[in-house]
Protein backbone atom coordinates (compact mmCIF):
# COMPACT_ATOMS: atom_id res chain seq x y z
CA UNK A 1 0.00 0.00 0.00
CA UNK A 2 1.09 2.94 -0.67
CA UNK A 3 0.42 6.48 1.77
CA UNK A 4 1.04 9.62 0.35
CA UNK A 5 1.13 12.58 2.97
CA UNK A 6 0.72 16.26 1.92
CA UNK A 7 -0.01 19.12 4.18
CA UNK A 8 -2.99 22.18 3.36
CA UNK A 9 -2.73 25.13 5.84
CA UNK A 10 -2.91 23.33 8.89
CA UNK A 11 -4.61 20.06 7.71
CA UNK A 12 -2.33 17.14 7.47
CA UNK A 13 -3.98 14.76 4.68
CA UNK A 14 -3.50 11.41 3.86
CA UNK A 15 -4.29 9.67 0.59
CA UNK A 16 -4.48 5.84 0.87
CA UNK A 17 -3.64 3.89 -2.38
CA UNK A 18 -4.42 -0.13 -2.54
CA UNK A 19 -5.03 -2.61 0.82
CA UNK A 20 -5.46 -1.35 4.22
CA UNK A 21 -4.95 -5.22 5.70
CA UNK A 22 -3.53 -6.34 9.01
CA UNK A 23 -0.13 -6.72 7.04
CA UNK A 24 -0.20 -2.94 5.89
CA UNK A 25 -2.04 -1.48 8.77
CA UNK A 26 0.71 -0.79 10.61
CA UNK A 27 2.53 1.66 8.84
CA UNK A 28 -0.75 3.59 8.29
CA UNK A 29 -0.52 3.63 11.94
CA UNK A 30 2.86 5.25 12.70
CA UNK A 31 2.32 7.76 10.05
CA UNK A 32 -0.91 9.04 11.18
CA UNK A 33 0.34 9.26 15.02
CA UNK A 34 3.62 10.95 14.03
CA UNK A 35 1.32 13.62 12.94
CA UNK A 36 -1.22 13.49 15.64
CA UNK A 37 1.87 13.46 18.03
CA UNK A 38 3.80 16.14 15.97
CA UNK A 39 0.53 18.90 17.18
CA UNK A 40 -1.58 17.75 13.85
CA UNK A 41 -5.27 18.49 14.94
CA UNK A 42 -6.87 18.87 11.36
CA UNK A 43 -6.33 15.47 9.67
CA UNK A 44 -8.11 13.97 6.58
CA UNK A 45 -7.80 10.59 5.34
CA UNK A 46 -8.15 9.92 1.60
CA UNK A 47 -9.98 6.76 0.67
CA UNK A 48 -10.21 7.66 -3.03
CA UNK A 49 -7.61 4.93 -4.41
CA UNK A 50 -8.16 2.69 -1.31
CA UNK A 51 -9.83 -0.53 -2.54
CA UNK A 52 -9.97 -3.10 0.31
CA UNK A 53 -9.96 -2.65 3.85
CA UNK A 54 -10.29 -5.43 6.53
CA UNK A 55 -10.89 -4.89 10.50
CA UNK A 56 -7.45 -4.03 10.95
CA UNK A 57 -7.79 -1.15 9.10
CA UNK A 58 -10.88 0.03 10.85
CA UNK A 59 -8.86 -0.56 14.05
CA UNK A 60 -6.34 1.98 12.88
CA UNK A 61 -8.79 4.51 11.85
CA UNK A 62 -10.75 4.05 15.40
CA UNK A 63 -7.93 4.81 17.43
CA UNK A 64 -6.55 7.31 15.50
CA UNK A 65 -10.38 9.20 15.65
CA UNK A 66 -10.11 9.00 19.34
CA UNK A 67 -6.97 10.32 19.89
CA UNK A 68 -7.70 13.58 18.01
CA UNK A 69 -10.86 13.72 19.57
CA UNK A 70 -8.98 13.56 23.19
CA UNK A 71 -6.49 16.32 21.44
CA UNK A 72 -9.97 18.06 20.39
CA UNK A 73 -8.63 17.88 16.86
CA UNK A 74 -11.08 16.86 14.03
CA UNK A 75 -10.30 14.05 11.65
CA UNK A 76 -12.65 13.81 8.48
CA UNK A 77 -12.66 10.23 6.00
CA UNK A 78 -13.74 11.06 2.33
CA UNK A 79 -13.96 10.21 -1.14
CA UNK A 80 -14.91 6.03 -0.24
CA UNK A 81 -15.58 3.52 -3.02
CA UNK A 82 -18.88 1.47 -2.18
CA UNK A 83 -17.00 -2.05 -1.05
CA UNK A 84 -14.61 -0.17 1.00
CA UNK A 85 -17.83 2.14 2.64
CA UNK A 86 -20.07 -1.10 2.95
CA UNK A 87 -17.34 -2.56 5.52
CA UNK A 88 -17.63 0.57 7.71
CA UNK A 89 -21.47 0.33 7.62
CA UNK A 90 -21.33 -3.40 8.46
CA UNK A 91 -19.03 -2.29 11.29
CA UNK A 92 -21.34 0.02 12.42
CA UNK A 93 -19.00 3.04 12.01
CA UNK A 94 -20.65 5.05 9.50
CA UNK A 95 -23.01 6.21 12.56
CA UNK A 96 -20.35 7.76 14.40
CA UNK A 97 -16.91 8.61 12.06
CA UNK A 98 -17.65 11.59 10.28
CA UNK A 99 -17.28 10.29 6.41
CA UNK A 100 -17.68 12.56 3.39
CA UNK A 101 -18.38 12.51 -0.19
CA UNK A 102 -15.68 14.00 -1.74
CA UNK A 103 -12.27 15.79 -0.45
CA UNK A 104 -13.89 19.46 -1.41
CA UNK A 105 -16.70 18.32 1.49
CA UNK A 106 -13.79 17.22 3.89
CA UNK A 107 -11.72 20.21 3.48
CA UNK A 108 -14.84 22.95 3.88
CA UNK A 109 -15.65 20.72 7.41
CA UNK A 110 -12.53 22.98 9.13
CA UNK B 1 -22.77 -23.48 -11.94
CA UNK B 2 -19.96 -26.79 -12.35
CA UNK B 3 -18.31 -28.15 -9.22
CA UNK B 4 -14.92 -27.43 -9.64
CA UNK B 5 -13.01 -27.20 -6.69
CA UNK B 6 -10.11 -25.33 -6.37
CA UNK B 7 -7.42 -25.60 -3.28
CA UNK B 8 -4.58 -23.61 -1.97
CA UNK B 9 -2.13 -23.20 0.30
CA UNK B 10 -0.75 -19.66 2.32
CA UNK B 11 2.14 -20.06 5.38
CA UNK B 12 1.54 -18.75 8.22
CA UNK B 13 2.31 -14.98 7.82
CA UNK B 14 0.50 -11.99 7.07
CA UNK B 15 2.48 -10.78 3.80
CA UNK B 16 0.28 -14.00 2.56
CA UNK B 17 -2.85 -12.21 2.11
CA UNK B 18 -1.27 -10.37 -1.16
CA UNK B 19 -1.37 -13.90 -2.39
CA UNK B 20 -4.44 -14.95 -0.93
CA UNK B 21 -6.02 -11.74 -3.05
CA UNK B 22 -4.58 -12.99 -6.23
CA UNK B 23 -5.77 -16.65 -5.52
CA UNK B 24 -9.27 -15.21 -5.22
CA UNK B 25 -8.78 -12.94 -7.88
CA UNK B 26 -8.06 -15.61 -10.27
CA UNK B 27 -10.83 -18.05 -8.95
CA UNK B 28 -13.41 -15.38 -9.07
CA UNK B 29 -12.81 -14.71 -12.72
CA UNK B 30 -12.47 -18.14 -13.72
CA UNK B 31 -15.98 -19.24 -12.33
CA UNK B 32 -17.55 -15.47 -12.89
CA UNK B 33 -18.03 -14.00 -9.81
CA UNK B 34 -19.18 -10.42 -9.22
CA UNK B 35 -16.14 -8.00 -8.02
CA UNK B 36 -18.76 -7.31 -5.09
CA UNK B 37 -18.75 -10.97 -4.02
CA UNK B 38 -15.02 -11.41 -4.65
CA UNK B 39 -14.27 -8.58 -2.13
CA UNK B 40 -16.39 -10.14 0.25
CA UNK B 41 -14.98 -13.54 0.11
CA UNK B 42 -12.21 -11.97 0.28
CA UNK B 43 -12.95 -9.76 3.77
CA UNK B 44 -14.24 -13.23 5.17
CA UNK B 45 -11.13 -14.96 4.24
CA UNK B 46 -8.37 -12.28 5.51
CA UNK B 47 -10.39 -11.56 9.26
CA UNK B 48 -9.79 -15.36 9.64
CA UNK B 49 -6.55 -16.04 8.41
CA UNK B 50 -5.08 -12.60 10.72
CA UNK B 51 -7.01 -14.20 13.74
CA UNK B 52 -4.99 -17.90 13.20
CA UNK B 53 -2.05 -15.63 12.28
CA UNK B 54 -2.09 -13.68 15.68
CA UNK B 55 -3.48 -16.10 17.92
CA UNK B 56 -3.27 -19.56 16.37
CA UNK B 57 0.39 -20.48 16.88
CA UNK B 58 2.15 -20.55 19.74
CA UNK B 59 5.78 -20.92 18.28
CA UNK B 60 7.89 -19.50 15.66
CA UNK B 61 7.45 -22.23 12.85
CA UNK B 62 6.14 -21.87 10.00
CA UNK B 63 2.80 -23.44 9.54
CA UNK B 64 0.36 -23.78 6.36
CA UNK B 65 -3.07 -22.84 6.12
CA UNK B 66 -5.56 -24.75 3.54
CA UNK B 67 -8.16 -23.11 1.76
CA UNK B 68 -10.69 -24.93 0.03
CA UNK B 69 -13.47 -22.97 -2.48
CA UNK B 70 -16.33 -25.43 -3.64
CA UNK B 71 -18.78 -23.63 -5.94
CA UNK B 72 -21.70 -25.49 -5.57
CA UNK B 73 -25.64 -25.02 -7.16
CA UNK B 74 -26.50 -21.74 -5.54
CA UNK B 75 -23.77 -21.36 -2.77
CA UNK B 76 -19.77 -21.28 -2.81
CA UNK B 77 -18.41 -23.29 0.14
CA UNK B 78 -15.08 -21.76 1.51
CA UNK B 79 -13.31 -24.36 3.96
CA UNK B 80 -10.24 -23.01 6.05
CA UNK B 81 -7.86 -25.55 7.99
CA UNK B 82 -4.95 -24.76 10.07
CA UNK B 83 -3.02 -27.09 12.82
CA UNK B 84 -2.76 -24.24 15.45
CA UNK B 85 -4.31 -23.99 19.02
CA UNK B 86 -8.28 -25.28 19.17
CA UNK B 87 -10.34 -22.01 18.03
CA UNK B 88 -13.87 -21.86 17.68
CA UNK B 89 -14.88 -18.23 16.63
CA UNK B 90 -18.64 -19.03 16.68
CA UNK B 91 -18.33 -19.19 20.38
CA UNK B 92 -18.10 -15.60 20.27
CA UNK B 93 -21.24 -13.09 20.65
CA UNK B 94 -21.80 -10.57 18.42
CA UNK B 95 -19.98 -7.02 19.95
CA UNK B 96 -23.25 -4.62 20.77
CA UNK B 97 -23.48 -1.89 18.04
CA UNK B 98 -21.20 1.04 19.33
CA UNK B 99 -23.33 4.13 19.04
CA UNK B 100 -19.80 6.74 19.65
CA UNK B 101 -16.10 6.35 19.12
CA UNK B 102 -15.77 6.63 22.61
CA UNK B 103 -17.85 3.25 23.44
CA UNK B 104 -16.83 1.42 20.31
CA UNK B 105 -14.26 -1.57 21.11
CA UNK B 106 -12.56 -3.41 18.37
CA UNK B 107 -12.92 -7.06 19.75
CA UNK B 108 -14.35 -9.35 17.91
CA UNK B 109 -14.86 -6.92 15.15
CA UNK B 110 -13.38 -9.36 12.59
CA UNK B 111 -15.83 -12.37 13.57
CA UNK B 112 -19.06 -10.09 13.37
CA UNK B 113 -17.87 -8.94 10.09
CA UNK B 114 -17.77 -12.54 9.14
CA UNK B 115 -21.12 -13.24 10.09
CA UNK B 116 -22.40 -10.35 8.53
CA UNK B 117 -20.73 -11.59 4.96
CA UNK B 118 -21.73 -15.15 5.12
CA UNK B 119 -25.05 -17.27 5.20
CA UNK B 120 -23.45 -20.23 7.80
CA UNK B 121 -20.64 -20.41 9.47
CA UNK B 122 -19.40 -24.05 11.52
CA UNK B 123 -16.86 -25.18 13.27
CA UNK B 124 -14.83 -28.53 13.39
CA UNK B 125 -11.89 -29.78 15.66
CA UNK B 126 -10.67 -32.51 13.72
CA UNK B 127 -7.05 -34.28 13.65
CA UNK B 128 -5.38 -31.48 15.43
CA UNK B 129 -6.84 -29.46 13.28
CA UNK B 130 -9.31 -26.30 13.41
CA UNK B 131 -11.64 -26.64 10.25
CA UNK B 132 -14.07 -23.68 9.27
CA UNK B 133 -16.57 -24.06 6.46
CA UNK B 134 -18.14 -21.09 5.49
CA UNK B 135 -20.98 -21.00 3.09
CA UNK B 136 -22.45 -18.07 0.94
CA UNK B 137 -25.32 -18.02 -1.23
CA UNK B 138 -25.22 -17.30 -4.27
CA UNK B 139 -28.88 -16.74 -5.45
CA UNK B 140 -29.29 -12.87 -4.78
CA UNK B 141 -26.03 -12.08 -6.54
CA UNK B 142 -26.05 -10.67 -9.97
CA UNK B 143 -22.46 -11.40 -10.98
Amino acid sequence: MEIIEEKQSDINIFKLNGRLDSNTSQGFEQKIFQAITDGSKHVIVDFKDLDYISSAGLRVILKATKAIKREDGQIMLCAMQDYVKEVFEIAGFDSFLPIVATMDDALKSF
Amino acid sequence: MAKKEFSFELKSSLSELDNLCEKLEDFGQKIGLSKKLIFEINLALDELFTNIISYGFGDEEEHIIKVTLTPQKEELCLCIEDDGTPFNPTDFAAPDVAASVENCKIGGLGIHIIRKLMDEICYQRCDGKNILTLKKNLSNEAS
